[in-house]
């Protein structure tokens, strides 16, 4: 068993969760009852294609931006600065990771981002959007989280689908998570990391970024010894 | 691509570029785009005279042109990473490569100095000098030739004045200063031009193949 608790799901985890599933559902929800009604189906599912094809590009920019640039006390993403460098040092951890521990920071963005938009819209293509994209950024967490997995640990289903480039898959996700973490930044399908890559649209912010602001990416240098994978684990797990 | 060194004038004229035979090396692999994104990310290099016939409404732009291929190279005199200051004429009578490129200390224009380092004796084998150019100031070319053991001269371009006399033109709609390389024959004539932001070893691999072919 482990020692460390905060992996561990607290109520306000699961609470967080079960709003931003409920915002997500309901707008999912809105959208199939009022394409039935106006009998439209085409533009709702497009929407919806759409949504998870921009949700794994958004996934791969903010990844970007946080692993790259602030620190702890960056206000407001400083706790997520600081997580995603945890993970460079320990990747493993998050499969250990409760469901709801883990998702419960997107979860509070999403409930956040499509409680009114619930509240005020009824079309059926936006909400085929916004409840298709914004449901893959919140399960992001979860597929980066299969992500790490190993194969004989997965749910079959689930390797069907990153084997498919449904999710991402383990060796494409694998590839980000070595020094200088400089590359497949995206988690829903990686699907635009070739694409990103290929055409070095990171690298290209970089340098324009750094050419105006003066600010270097973390990925332009070797992590700190401090922040490298460590590999001995045993500190943290205890002997059952 | 010297010839229409203008951000604009260069994302509007897709069948001027083809026309002058663009090295697209990665075209093959990569999914089909606008030639003016091709350049930045495949190469443009410019060797020969091309006999193509210029739209007129595209004249004007390759009056705008500072230096091109066939013309003399502008004189300048630069301080080098050791503060002394540095002609162009200094190099007359010998092949010179001169490169310029965003900045130090960055992963492209690291790699690019590592690879003509790397390659250098082959570039003195050809008779020739290597070059580079960019707006950071002596104390950091310094640090750069220092860190990566660099053998070449590295000038400071302070202003970017030489950078813009040249025409060395920008990229990403002229947010990045562009990274093009001029190789001068021993009179000083621009004899050849490459244009490639993101993959900068291949700068050493089209001057290399230029002068050992000459």
């Amino acid at each position: 068993m482990l020692k460390d608790p905060i992996l561990k799901s607290k109520w306000y985890h699961r609470a967080w969760v079960a709003s931003g599933c409920t915002t997500v559902l309901v707008s999912l929800a809105k959208s199939v009852t009022v394409a039935a009604d106006s009998g439209i189906w085409l533009q709702p599912i497009l929407a919806g294609l759409v949504g998870y094809m921009l949700a794994d590009l958004g996934s791969g920019i903010y990844h970007w931006g946080i692993d790259n640039y602030g620190d702890e006390n960056t206000p407001v993403f400083g706790s997520q600065i600081e997580a995603f460098q945890g993970h460079h040092k320990w990747p493993w951890i998050i499969t250990r990771r409760q469901f709801a521990n883990n998702l419960h920071t997107l979860a509070r963005a999403v409930s956040f981002t499509v409680l009114p938009i619930d509240l005020i819209f009824n079309d059926p293509v936006l909400h085929g959007f916004v409840g298709v994209c914004l449901g893959c950024i919140m399960f992001s967490q979860q597929f980066h989280a299969w992500a790490h997995s190993t194969k004989s640990k997965l749910h079959p289903l689930v390797v069907a689908l990153q084997d498919a480039g449904v999710l991402v898959s383990r060796s494409i996700h694998g590839a980000h998570n070595r020094p200088l973490y400089d590359s497949n930044y995206c988690i829903v399908s990686g699907v635009w990391n070739e694409l990103l890559d290929t055409y070095k649209v990171f690298e290209a912010l970089e340098m324009i970024l750094f050419y105006k602001l003066g600010v270097r990416p973390r990925s332009w240098s070797e992590p700190s010894p401090s922040w490298t994978e460590e590999t001995d684990t045993s500190s943290l797990i205890a002997e059952s | 691509m010297a010839s229409i060194p203008l951000p604009t004038a260069k994302h509007s004229l897709p069948s001027l570029l083809h026309a002058q035979t663009p090295k697209t090396l990665l075209s093959q692999k990569l999914p089909n785009l606008p030639k003016s994104f091709q350049s930045q990310f495949c190469g443009v290099k410019l060797s020969h005279s091309s006999n193509f016939a210029v739209p007129s409404s595209f004249k004007k732009s390759s009056i705008l042109a500072k230096v091109s291929k066939g013309s003399v190279a502008p004189s300048f005199s630069l301080k080098d990473q050791d503060g002394k200051t540095v002609s162009l004429s200094k190099f007359k009578g010998k092949p010179v490569v001169v490169y310029f490129y965003p900045a130090d200390e960055t992963p492209g224009c690291t790699k690019q100095a590592c690879a003509f380092r790397d390659s250098y004796e082959k570039f003195k084998k050809a008779g020739a000098e290597v070059i580079g150019i960019s707006g950071d100031d002596p104390s950091s070319h310094k640090a750069f030739a220092k860190k990566y053991r660099l053998p070449f001269t590295l000038l400071s371009d302070e202003g970017n004045k030489v950078r813009k006399d040249w025409g060395v033109p920008a990229d990403l709609f002229g947010t990045l200063p562009g990274r093009q390389t001029y190789v001068l024959d021993k009179n000083g004539v621009v004899q050849l031009i490459y244009n490639n932001q993101f993959q900068p070893e291949k700068h050493i691999d089209e001057t290399l193949k230029f002068l050992q072919s000459a």
